[in-house]
């Protein structure tokens, strides 16, 4: 186990570099030029004197190997260079962003996760009932609806409506608990909504093929309850492949909140990434690519080691 | 099968789950305290840098807590901020005469504050947004702690105008240029970045009873709809860029009140540096081509104005009535233009616009449906804003949409946009040469007389309309939408529209 958590964390870290050199090197290769952008805010005429001075304080003069070797040089040790914009350390805007995406999507997964795997375990059980077909229809509608659609109408019905939540924004807990608990309830609600579907559709497709399988059938016949067969032979085998779901879902949501942060104007690492890529901010973009690749690699090894304590057979198939 | 896990039992689980809900409660917790205004900003600043042009959040924020030597009335005139009066003496060197202001710190404005930040900003690598002008100041020479006289190479009508714009407040001498440290009616208390500034009333400010407000908050709200329902679900005071969409819900609603200014226009530029755009009559067939009420109606929800002549604007007194309506509709001419120009059967082009933001993309669309009315088969280039930018610098395109705001209600405020002398920019036309202008601008630079200034920019439009290096299309109305209990705020006129945040010192609830 320990051999195979090496391995698969040397391949991760690989990834992560490849993802790194990509991205550089594509940043510098579309158009838009970041003193040109930054000093032309406004739709003004920027002087193109003053254009080449920031050219050479942000270092854009140097040739590109030059900057990629700083720049890796830098994330070694920990440093991935500050804002094009304003000078903020990039690595300190990840620390304050990071959490607040990571908060909505784990809200959400709670969410998701306590409603979906007891609502697709009891569509199954119930399979081809009137709640089955209630339930299918519900997870059809919510897997198909856009998240900037939930969003916008959860906005019209508990701001601008009922006005018992605000309609979007952000206050640090540390600041206000309350008003931060209420401002993350419509983001993640969102992000849950999309995220319970395809967990309940998970849910109820591998409890339904577990109920099959022929060591429930034998528990049935050693007598035991209904409730104990579920438990203890259908749900946590049905686990496995809703866990690995999860997981991934997760993983592309770091990177892929964007719109729900957008619609409710929750400062979290997508958003952040649009707007550097919008500056082309190059040491913020690199930086955060690079933290959602870490992330995103680490998470997948984490659903395979956590498989592997569920269901024993995986982790020894693979070594 | 039977099981617990039953209709009863999920009904009563999720029953309780909707229960917990009920303690949110109703939203006392929004409600507004004391005299701090919540402002939403449609973006971050970018930067606090003082000099550099950082857009109109960056300008909002500087109005707040600094001030320039000159600044506007809500009324657009021009009128003294640092500088009590300011006069231009025989040599026609400018003499700025300071008040009894302090910087955030307590420590007086003097001279040679002034002079330092005349000094920094003209130096060829500051990056400062008015480097280039600054740098016909020769000198500047500071009698006394309170006088500062500001030596050009010639004389200059237009440097106060300078010395009144965002982008060139004073910051004391010795500080960083992204100093928060200024002289304005608000010091900023603390920042979220990229998410809000809170900024307090400064006591020591020089204006009596000023500011109002005991502090603004200003939240960002990016997406322009979600600034709307924040507003309309009591979340902020202020609205920044109302979508133009939801101009009449907001002025039907009786809680709100809308002021919007025609200031930006949308207008086209051309690529002079080769056919067919090079030749002035087909730039002005383009002029005729264009139906502009569609654009105002498929672009702005009807919420602009035609524009069918230079943006000088109808209540400026540099306003010319006889050219009102001097690039019209009038597809007939528009066809027989391009025929005597030499294109009977119209041609093929590229249009460099933008998808990333609707007013862009529906002008572009608008445009191309009537030039191909005339025989001119448009298409469309629609790359994301930074690309856009790059390749109206470098000049790929044939015809490109822009829109902008001039820097001032003074028609010298176009020479960005008409000034064909300037280097490139994505905001003008690409190598195309206007020496009969560029000439015109110099002179009225150089004019004291408001008399003689108006008869030098009529010629100006004159030239403008038959050379055609730009083509006006569209006034943009641009708004700020309040709580009706918000008073004192001011929406500014014209192209001084993005300084309605100077009358933020003046507005209070109530």
């Amino acid at each position: 186990m320990v051999r195979y958590i090496a391995y698969r964390s040397l391949m991760a870290l690989f990834l992560v570099w490849v993802v790194v050199t990509i991205v550089f090197l594509l940043l510098h290769l579309i158009p838009g030029d970041p003193a040109e952008l930054l000093l032309s805010q406004g739709s003004i005429a920027a002087d193109p004197a003053a254009v080449a001075a920031l050219r050479t304080k942000m270092g854009l003069n140097e040739p590109l190997w030059q900057q990629y070797l700083s720049h890796l040089a830098g994330v070694l040790t920990g440093d991935l260079g500050a804002s094009f914009r304003d000078g903020a350390p990039v690595v300190g805007q990840i620390a304050q962003r990071l959490p607040r995406t990571l908060e909505v999507i784990l809200t959400a997964a709670i969410i998701a996760t306590t409603l979906g795997v007891p609502l697709g375990t009891f569509a199954a059980i119930r399979a081809g009932g009137k709640w089955d077909s209630a339930i299918s229809l519900l997870s059809s509608a919510a897997l198909s609806t856009p998240v900037f659609v939930v969003g916008s109408v959860v906005i019209l019905i508990f701001a601008q409506q009922l006005r018992i939540l605000p309609a979007g924004g952000f206050v640090a807990i540390s600041v206000d608990p309350v008003q931060h608990l209420k401002l993350l309830m419509l983001p993640a609600g969102t992000v849950a909504l999309g995220l319970w579907a395809v967990i309940t559709r998970m849910s109820r497709a591998t409890v339904l093929e577990v109920l099959q399988r022929d060591h429930v059938r034998t528990a049935r016949a050693k007598g035991l309850s209904h409730r104990q067969i579920l438990r203890r032979h259908v749900v946590r085998n049905a686990l496995i492949p809703v866990l690995t779901v999860l997981g991934l879902e997760m993983g592309t949501l770091i990177g892929g909140t964007v719109l729900v942060e957008f619609v409710f104007n929750w400062p979290g690492l997508s958003g952040y990434l649009v707007s550097a890529v919008d500056a082309r901010d190059y040491p913020e973009v690199v930086g955060i690519v690079m933290t959602i690749s870490i992330l995103f690699v680490f998470l997948n090894l984490l659903v395979d080691v956590v498989n592997a304590a569920l269901d024993p057979r995986i982790a020894l198939a693979r070594s | 099968m039977t099981t617990r896990l039953n209709r009863r039992g999920f009904l009563a689980s999720t029953g309780a789950l909707a229960g917990g809900l009920a303690f949110l409660g109703p939203r006392d917790l929004l409600a507004q305290e004391g005299g701090t205004l919540r402002f939403a900003l449609s973006t971050y600043p970018p930067s606090f840098d003082a000099w550099a042009s950082s857009g109109t959040a960056a300008g909002t924020i500087k109005l707040l807590i600094h001030r320039g030597l000159l600044g506007y009335a809500p009324d657009g005139t021009l009128r003294g901020e640092l500088a009590e009066s300011w006069k231009v003496d025989d040599t026609g060197a400018w003499i700025f005469k300071l008040r009894d202001a302090k910087w955030h710190d307590g420590t007086p404005v003097t001279a040679e504050d002034i002079a330092w930040n005349v000094l920094e900003a003209q130096k060829s690598d500051s990056a400062a947004h008015f480097q280039g002008q600054l740098s016909a100041i020769t000198s500047v020479e500071t009698p006394d702690t309170k006088t500062v006289r500001m030596v050009t190479t010639e004389p200059l009508a237009v440097l106060p105008g300078w010395f009144a714009d965002f982008n060139m407040p004073m910051i004391k001498k010795g500080e960083p240029r992204d100093t928060t440290l200024g002289a304005g009616p608000f010091t900023l208390a603390s920042t979220d970045r990229g998410v809000s500034l809170s900024l307090k009333a400064w006591e020591g400010y020089y204006k009596e009873g000023l500011p109002k407000l005991s502090g603004i908050e200003a939240i960002v709200y990016a997406d322009e709809n979600l600034r709307v329902a924040a507003l309309e679900a009591g979340d902020v005071d202020l609205i920044e860029y109302v979508p133009w969409q939801s101009m009449t819900k907001i002025e039907g609603n009786d809680e709100l009140t809308l002021q919007t200014t025609n200031g930006p226009f949308m207008y086209l530029t051309f690529n002079g540096s080769r056919p067919p755009f090079d030749n002035p009559k087909v730039r002005q067939a383009v002029a005729h081509a264009i139906k502009r009420e569609d654009i105002a109606a498929a672009a702005f929800y009807d919420r602009g104005g035609a524009l069918e002549h230079l943006p000088i604007p109808e209540g400026s007194e540099f306003y010319n009535p006889e050219f009102k309506d001097a690039w019209n509709y009038d597809p007939d001419k528009a066809t027989a233009l391009l025929a005597e120009a030499g294109y009977p059967d119209g041609f093929e082009c590229t249009m460099l616009s933008t998808a990333q933001y609707g007013m862009h993309q529906s002008t572009a669309e608008v445009c191309q449906a009537y030039l191909s009315m005339i025989g001119i088969n448009v298409q469309l280039d629609l790359p994301e804003w930074s690309t856009r930018v790059q390749k109206g610098n470098e000049g790929s395109y044939d015809l490109a949409v822009m829109g902008t705001a001039a820097s001032n209600n003074d028609p010298d405020g176009l020479s960005s946009v008409l000034d064909g002398s300037l280097p490139a920019s994505f905001v003008r036309s690409f190598a195309l040469e206007t020496p009969e202008i560029s000439a015109l601008f110099a002179k009225g630079r150089a004019t004291f007389d408001t008399e003689e200034r108006k008869a030098i920019y009529k010629e100006m439009e004159k030239i403008a309309i038959d050379t055609t290096p730009m083509v006006g299309l569209s006034w943009r109305s641009q708004g700020y939408a309040m709580k009706s209990g918000v008073s004192g705020f001011t929406s500014m006129p014209g192209q001084l529209i993005f300084y309605s945040g100077t009358t933020l010192e003046e507005t209070m609830f109530g």
